[in-house]
C-alpha cells in the first residue's frame, strides 16, 4: 500500500512536470519529428482475425494487418508496439489512450466515425456470396437464391444482413466456416455468404474449389482509427498509406495473402489470360459438340423404330404402341431439366451419362413423332403398289416407304438436330464441363458475363446456322426433283 | 381363266355385303371388261382378286388354282395390277420404277433389270422417259408407265383399274389402240365405269350392280341391257 501511495504521488509530480513542459513548448510537443525519435507507435489489434491479424504457427503475429502496421511505421519512422485487445473493447482503448491506433480491420462506420477520426481507406472489402464451382444451381448473384439454402456463420453480420435484405433465403447458420465448408462440399447448401476477403482466403487455406460469385452484396471501407485530437497521427497515417500504395508495397501485401489483385484502388477483377479463355472454351464446346452428335445418333436410331411403332402398323407391332406412345408423350411433355436431373441424380448416372442418355432418349422421342408423321405422309396407295410387285413388308419400308417418309421428314428432323444442340447447353446444370460451364468458370473470374456468353451464343450459331442452311437446302432439292407433286 | 365362286365380302364393321355370293368366269381374252357405275362392288372384286382383300366367303381361282393357295412371288407373277391413281414411285425416276421389283425381288441382277427395263419402256414408246421422275411426265405417260412397270414381272392377266379416269377423249383412243396391241401378250381386265371405252376394247365382260352381277357376255349385249330404262 506505502508503495502504490508512493507510486500515485510520483505520477502527480510527473503530470505536473508534463503540464509544464507541454504548456511552454506547446509547438514542440505536437512536432511528429520529436515524437519519431522516443515513443514506439502502440497499435491495438485483436489477433483473431486471419489473415489480417493473427498467430502464426511460431506464435508471432503475422497477417495483412501487422505487415501494413509495420509497413506504416517505417515509413513514420516509428517502431511499431502491438496491443492485442478483445473487439468488444478495442474503440474505448483507444478513446481511453491505451494506445495510439487500431489496425485491426475496422471498418468505417458514421457510428464509430463519430467518435473517432479515420484513415483513408486501407482496403476495400465487404459480404460476398460464394459457391462450389459446380454451381449445380446456376446461381450467379445472391437475387438469385430465393428459397436455396446459403449458409452463414453464426451471429455474424453477414446473417442479420441476409434475414433483413434476403428473407426468402433459407440461411443456413453454422459455428465456423469449417462446418459451412463441409457442407458446400458435399454441396448440400447453395453457398455462404463472408467476408470477401476472408473469404478468399480460407478457401485458399482450406484448397476448396470454392468461388466467389457476383458483386459484394454490400462493401465496407477499412481504415485507421485515431482519437479525434491526434490530428498530426492521422496526418501522419494518411501520408504513409500513400506511399505504401505509391510504391507498391500495399499491393504486394495484398498478393502475399490473397493472391489475385484485390486492393483498395484495384478492387474486384481478377485475370484469365486469353490463351486459356480459349482453350477453355474450345474444350467445353468440343464437349457441347460431342454429346450433341452422340445424342443425336442414339435418337435417331431409336426413333426409327419409335416412329414405324407410332405410325400404328398392321400386326404384331401394334401391342408396342400404348408403350411407345406413352414413353414419347411423357419424355415430350416434361422439361428437359428435369429429366437430366432425374438422370443424374435420381438415377444416379455420371453426368456424361445422364446427359447422353437424357438427350439421347428425348431427341428419339421428337424425332419419333417427325417420322411418323413423315410415315403417315405417304400414301397407302404406294404400299400396295409395292405389294402388287411382289415385295414383302420390309422391302416396302426400305425402298418404298422410308425413303420418301425420310425425306418428308429432313426438314423438321434437322430442326430437331437444331433443337437439340441447343438443348446441350441444359446439362451444364448436372456439371458437365461443357461450353456454357466453361463460359461460366471464366465469368466467375472475369466478370464479364456479356462477352463470353456471346462468344458461346456465337459458337453455337457457327454450328446451327449450316445446318438451319442445309434443311432449307435439302428442301428445295427435293422441291426440285418434283417430289412434292406426287 | 379366272373364276370366282360364291365370292362374298363384308368390310368389318359393315352390315350389308359389298359383294353378295357372286360367281363369273372371265376367259383368258385380249381385254376382258368389268363394268358398274360407282359402288356396284367392282373395285372390292378387284382388291379381292388381287389378294388386298381376303373374301368374306368363297374363292377365287386363276387357270384353276386357288388364289388363296399361291405362294407371293408365284401369284405376282401371274396377276398384275395397276392402279386406278397408278402408284407410281415418286421418288424414284421412271427407269427405276421399273427396276426396283425385279432387282430387289426377284433377284434379277441390276444391269438386266435395267436393259428389260428400256426394252419395256421402248415397246410402249416410252423410252425418252427413262430417268423423268413421275411428277415431271404427263397423265397419260404416267399411265404407260405404271403399266409397264406392271408388265416386268411377266404377269399372264393384269388387272387395270379405272385406266381411263384421268385420260381426255384423245389419249383415251389413244390408250384404247395402244391397249389392244400389247393386249396380244398380256390378258387385260379392265374394271371400269366408262362404258363406251370398254367397248373400244373389249369383246366379252360381266356388269355388276349393286354386289350382284346383273349381266354377263358381249360387252354391246350388255351394254344394250342396262341402258335401257329399268323396267
Amino acid at each position: 500500500m506505502r508503495k502504490y501511495k508512493f507510486n500515485v504521488s510520483m505520477m502527480w509530480l510527473l503530470l505536473c512536470a508534463g503540464l509544464f513542459v507541454a504548456m511552454t513548448r506547446p509547438a514542440y510537443a505536437q512536432s511528429p519529428e520529436l515524437q519519431a525519435d522516443n515513443k514506439p507507435l502502440r497499435v491495438a489489434l485483436t489477433g483473431k482475425f486471419p489473415p489480417f491479424n493473427y498467430y502464426n504457427q511460431q506464435g508471432e503475429l503475422a497477417g495483412f494487418d501487422v505487415d501494413v502496421a509495420n509497413a506504416i511505421g517505417k515509413h513514420i519512422g516509428r517502431k511499431i508496439q502491438f496491443v492485442p485487445t478483445e473487439w468488444d473493447g478495442i474503440l474505448a482503448g483507444l478513446l481511453g489512450g491505451k494506445f495510439d491506433t487500431i489496425i485491426g480491420s475496422m471498418a468505417i462506420t458514421p457510428v464509430r466515425a463519430r467518435q473517432v477520426n479515420f484513415s483513408k481507406p486501407y482496403y476495400h472489402s465487404g459480404a460476398q456470396l460464394f459457391v462450389h464451382r459446380d454451381n449445380p444451381a446456376q446461381v450467379y448473384s445472391i437475387d438469385e437464391c430465393d428459397g436455396l439454402k446459403i449458409s452463414a456463420v453464426l451471429g455474424e453480420t453477414y446473417q442479420h444482413y441476409l434475414d433483413e435484405n434476403h428473407p426468402n433465403i433459407d440461411v443456413v447458420t453454422l459455428k465456423s466456416s469449417v462446418e459451412i465448408f463441409e457442407l458446400l462440399q458435399q454441396q448440400r447448401v447453395t453457398g455462404f455468404v463472408t467476408d470477401r476477403l476472408v473469404g478468399s482466403w480460407q478457401i485458399k487455406q482450406a484448397d476448396r474449389p470454392f468461388v466467389p460469385v457476383g458483386g459484394m452484396l454490400y462493401s465496407e471501407d477499412i481504415g485507421i482509427p485515431v482519437r479525434m485530437d491526434d490530428t498530426a497521427l492521422l496526418k501522419q497515417i494518411n501520408m504513409a498509406l500513400a506511399k505504401i500504395k505509391a510504391d507498391g508495397t500495399m499491393k504486394r501485401i495484398h498478393q502475399k495473402y490473397f493472391g489475385l489483385s484485390t486492393t483498395a484502388d484495384n478492387a474486384g477483377k481478377a485475370t484469365m489470360s486469353d490463351a486459356v479463355i480459349a482453350r477453355k472454351l474450345l474444350k467445353g464446346f468440343a464437349v457441347t459438340i460431342g454429346i450433341a452428335v452422340a445424342s443425336l445418333a442414339i435418337g435417331f436410331v431409336l426413333a426409327i423404330p419409335c416412329g414405324v411403332i407410332l405410325n400404328k402398323p398392321k400386326g404384331g407391332m401394334l401391342i408396342l404402341y400404348w408403350p411407345v406412345r406413352t414413353v414419347v408423350d411423357f419424355l415430350r411433355g416434361t422439361p428437359v431439366l428435369i429429366q437430366l436431373l432425374f438422370a443424374w441424380m435420381g438415377l444416379g448416372l455420371s453426368p456424361f451419362t445422364a446427359a447422353i442418355g437424357t438427350l439421347g432418349i428425348n431427341a428419339m422421342a421428337y424425332m419419333a413423332e417427325v417420322i411418323r408423321s413423315g410415315l403417315m405422309s405417304v400414301d397407302q396407295g404406294q404400299v400396295l403398289a409395292a405389294r402388287a410387285l411382289a415385295m414383302n413388308h420390309l422391302q416396302t419400308f426400305r425402298f418404298v416407304v422410308w425413303p420418301q417418309a425420310f425425306r418428308v421428314a429432313i426438314p423438321p428432323l434437322m430442326n430437331c438436330v437444331v433443337a437439340l444442340t441447343k438443348d446441350t447447353a441444359l446439362v451444364a446444370v448436372i456439371s458437365v464441363s461443357e461450353v456454357i460451364r466453361e463460359a461460366q468458370a471464366i465469368i466467375s473470374v472475369t466478370f464479364e458475363p456479356t462477352k463470353y456468353y456471346f462468344f458461346v451464343a456465337v459458337m453455337f450459331f457457327v454450328v446451327t446456322f449450316p445446318l438451319m442452311k442445309l434443311a432449307s437446302m435439302l428442301e428445295r432439292r427435293i422441291a426440285q426433283r418434283g417430289f412434292n407433286h406426287d | 381363266m379366272i373364276e370366282i365362286k360364291d365370292l362374298s365380302y363384308v368390310y368389318p364393321n359393315a352390315d350389308e355385303p359389298v359383294l353378295k355370293q357372286i360367281s363369273a368366269t372371265f376367259p383368258r381374252e385380249n381385254v376382258f371388261a368389268v363394268l358398274g357405275q360407282s359402288g356396284s362392288g367392282k373395285t372390292t372384286l378387284l382388291n379381292c382378286i388381287a389378294r388386298f382383300l381376303h373374301p368374306t366367303s368363297g374363292q377365287i381361282e386363276i387357270d384353276g388354282k386357288d388364289i388363296a393357295s399361291m405362294d407371293e412371288l408365284e401369284f405376282r407373277h401371274t396377276l398384275g395390277v395397276v392402279f386406278q391413281k397408278l402408284n407410281l414411285f415418286p421418288h424414284l425416276s421412271v427407269l427405276r420404277n421399273l427396276t426396283l421389283a425385279p432387282q430387289k425381288v426377284f433377284d434379277t441382277p441390276l444391269e438386266d433389270a435395267r436393259k428389260q427395263a428400256r426394252e419395256m419402256l421402248d415397246r410402249l414408246g416410252i423410252g425418252d422417259l427413262a430417268d423423268r421422275y413421275p411428277a415431271q411426265i404427263s397423265g397419260g405417260q404416267a399411265q404407260r408407265v405404271a403399266i409397264a412397270r406392271g408388265l416386268m414381272l411377266q404377269p399372264r392377266y393384269m388387272l387395270l383399274d379405272e385406266p381411263t379416269s384421268a385420260l381426255d377423249a384423245q389419249t383415251t383412243q389413244d390408250f384404247a389402240n395402244w391397249l389392244t396391241e400389247l393386249s396380244n401378250v398380256t390378258s387385260f381386265i379392265i374394271v371400269t365405269h366408262d362404258l363406251p371405252f370398254a367397248q373400244m376394247v373389249a369383246t366379252h365382260g360381266v356388269y355388276l350392280t349393286d354386289g350382284n352381277i346383273q349381266a354377263t357376255g358381249e360387252v354391246t349385249d350388255i351394254l344394250n341391257q342396262v341402258q335401257q330404262p329399268t323396267s
